[in-house]
């Protein structure tokens, strides 16, 4: 089934390009391998440089479902997995009040499907013709107990769900999990997957993505703002631009049609610089000099 | 690098054992990883380094690590160590240390000799519990420390214990508020459906634990790392950093199943210990990095230092502000608070002081069970 659409590394680098991501080799392999091998691959790297989007594309490439589970503090196995709606079972309690039913056969109704609602877990599971890509985001912000749970679902594949039974995945997703290192994930949960580290790009690749995400953009302009970009990198600062700021400043300027200069820089800085502190020290630092260098 | 298929496979469980040695992957991940090659073997070596690296690896340091030793065992002479994980292991000194190169240093006071001669060392039975709860960590004769960790580790255990269940019970939701429950299932004919709560969800009480581990603080240092280790036991909610010149995350290292194991690992990260104390950039760089995720309206932030600090107050102040005015309360436990006659002088304590709910001291056993009675989260 996989095999049709990504029969290769190379035919999934090249698959990846023609959609606007520049996939380099070693995350192409890793990719092949989680298709390949049925593990899921948890990739890390800071923010923005294109974790969430390797498995938008994925799934874009094999055809499927893309399922997202954003992790949060405190999400719990309710809005992960499944919740029954209660309102609509109250209703319906209450609609078969009048009707002589059996007590037992009323439990079989109202716990029946129609009345689960499935949450992106339960979904990724219940998939009956193709497999879909599960993308488990910022695995790192949700607290340990979900990472257990989340252990046990990647292990088998199947949920229980007391008044239902067992539900088994026929065609089990594939799953990508993204972290940002916020905290340490357990062993246990490592162990079991792949592991693929994506770092800021280089000055090549970046101007790759560039050209490959706005194809209407002049080569002057790409390596001004890719430049501009891997001079902010250097700095310290506490929200450090990933590729996704490089692409929203091109867009902007392409708006604007303008080149990047110091008005320009000063003019679209909101679009790299998220914070307040982070503003002063590049104004200490002087555009004129981040933008020569 | 060998291309018969038979000598590849061999040549890939060779890598995997020399991996295994200096501490990349685990049991399981040789079966993986020719399982990997299998796939990959027919697109050429650098498809077989990706997809090794994929299943050996789980974090950015190991990362780094397969690269080198990648380069060593497939291109360089017969594979030994590089790293120095895992060799020489568990010789622990008698108090439950780490390695003795690095953690017993960084830790047993050197001083320790000046204080056995002291006089009154020689105590025993119930009046030694009481004395050693009372005395200086600084000034415990080194015949007393393991009785001393003994004690601390069933006294501080008790209280983490009831620490944690403080944290817990604020995960329960507050009472139903009848009237709006009535008033808002008017809408489905008086039939309650939706129920309404008094009080929404509270946020989950955390406790951070900031310890410094700079030079002036080494008398103290394993005591307070004990301290934490013993409260991250009992509770999840404990984060805890040690700092000196930079910020170290221990979470994982608490996590260890003993002290002695935690201890070990430890001594593997002990980079930018036992120096000077840069407290301001230390909690900027835990601001930065941690301060959004740890520090809620519900969370009670617990730093253990001396105020030493090598740099001007300005970062500092400007640092404790915010995590003042992002937490809910700011304990600052200094072991220099029990020596008689201190004055809380040193630039950066007095500037830091504004900003601190409790100011409390920590040079022995008692002074850290008295913990329970500050905080106020929960």
């Amino acid at each position: 089934m996989a095999d049709k659409q990504i029969p290769s590394i190379d035919a999934l680098i090249e698959n990846s390009r023609t959609r606007g991501y520049v996939m380099d080799r070693s995350l192409a392999t890793a990719i092949y391998l989680l298709v390949q091998l049925g593990k899921p691959l948890l990739i890390e790297g800071h923010a923005g440089v294109g974790k969430t989007e390797a498995a938008k594309v994925l799934a874009s490439i094999l055809g499927t479902e893309l399922i997202r589970l954003q992790c949060y503090e405190g999400l719990d196995v309710n809005s992960a997995v499944y919740e029954w709606n209660y309102q609509k079972q109250l209703l319906a309690i209450k609609l078969q009040e009048g009707r002589n039913r059996e007590l037992r056969d009323l439990e079989a109704h109202i716990f029946g499907p129609d009345f689960l609602l499935q949450r992106p877990l339960l979904k990724s599971i219940s998939g009956e013709e193709k497999s879909p890509v599960l993308l488990v985001d910022e695995i790192d912000r949700a607290d340990e107990a979900f990472e257990a749970f989340l252990l046990e679902v990647l292990g088998e594949f199947q949920i229980s769900i007391p008044e239902l039974g067992t539900i088994k995945a026929a065609k089990p997703p594939y799953v990508i999990l993204t972290s940002n290192g916020a905290r340490e994930l357990s062993d246990a949960l490592k162990r079991r997957c792949l592991y693929h580290w994506i770092d800021y790009p280089s000055f090549e690749k970046e101007m790759d993505i560039v050209h490959a995400r706005l194809p209407g953009i002049g080569t002057e302009l790409g390596a001004q703002v890719v430049s501009f970009l891997h001079s902010l990198r250097k700095m310290s600062l506490s929200k450090i631009p990933g590729v996704a700021e490089t692409l929203d400043l091109s867009t902007a300027l392409m708006l604007l049609e303008k080149n990047l200069d110091t008005e320009t820089a000063e003019r679209t800085i909101g679009c790299v610089i998220k914070s307040a502190d982070d503003l002063t020290r590049v104004r200490e630092e002087g555009l004129d000099k981040l933008l020569a260098s | 690098m060998p291309t018969e298929p038979d000598n590849l496979e061999r040549a890939v469980v060779r890598f995997c054992r020399c991996a295994r040695a200096n501490g990349l992957g685990s049991g399981r991940t040789t079966l993986d990883c020719l399982q990997a090659l299998r796939i990959v073997q027919t697109a050429g070596v650098a498809a077989i380094e990706d997809a090794l690296r994929s299943v050996l690896c789980s974090s950015k340091q190991d990362w780094d690590l397969f690269a080198k030793l990648f380069a060593l065992v497939w291109e360089g002479p017969a594979p030994t160590r590089v790293s120095p994980k895992k060799s020489g292991k568990n010789r622990f000194s008698s108090y439950g240390l780490g390695r003795e190169q690095t953690i017993q240093k960084l830790f047993t006071n050197s001083d320790r000799s000046d204080v056995d001669s002291c006089p009154d060392k020689a105590v025993s039975g119930a009046s030694l519990v009481e004395r050693l709860t009372k005395t200086d960590f600084a000034l415990i004769p080194a015949a007393d420390l393991a009785k001393l960790e003994r004690l601390s580790v069933r006294l501080l255990r008790r209280m983490s214990y009831r620490i944690s269940r403080r944290l817990r019970l604020t995960e329960r939701r507050g009472v139903v508020d009848l009237r709006r429950t009535i008033r808002r299932n008017l809408l489905h004919g008086g039939e309650l459906i939706e129920l309404r709560h008094k009080k929404k969800r509270r946020q989950r009480a955390k406790l951070v634990l900031l310890l410094d581990v700079s030079d002036s603080m080494n008398p103290y240092s394993l005591f307070l790392l004990k301290f934490a280790y013993a409260l991250k036991q009992c509770a999840r909610e404990v984060s805890a950093f040690i700092f000196s010149t930079n910020l170290i995350d221990i979470e994982g290292v608490l996590n260890a199943k003993s002290w002695s194991d935690a201890m070990e690992k430890l001594s593997e990260m002990t980079t930018g210990w036992y120096g000077g104390t840069k407290i301001g950039g230390s909690l900027q760089s835990f601001n930065r990095r941690f301060g959004a995720r740890l520090l809620t309206k519900n969370s009670a932030v617990i730093i253990l230092s001396d105020g030493w600090d090598t740099e001007a107050p300005d970062s500092l102040v400007n640092e404790l502000r915010k995590i003042k005015n992002q937490s809910k309360q700011l304990i600052w436990l200094n072991p220099l608070l029990g020596l008689p006659g201190y004055e809380p002088v040193t630039r950066g304590m007095s500037a830091a002081l504004p900003y601190i709910d409790v100011f409390a001291p920590a040079h022995n056993l008692e002074s850290l069970l008295q913990l329970e009675r500050h905080l106020k989260v929960a």
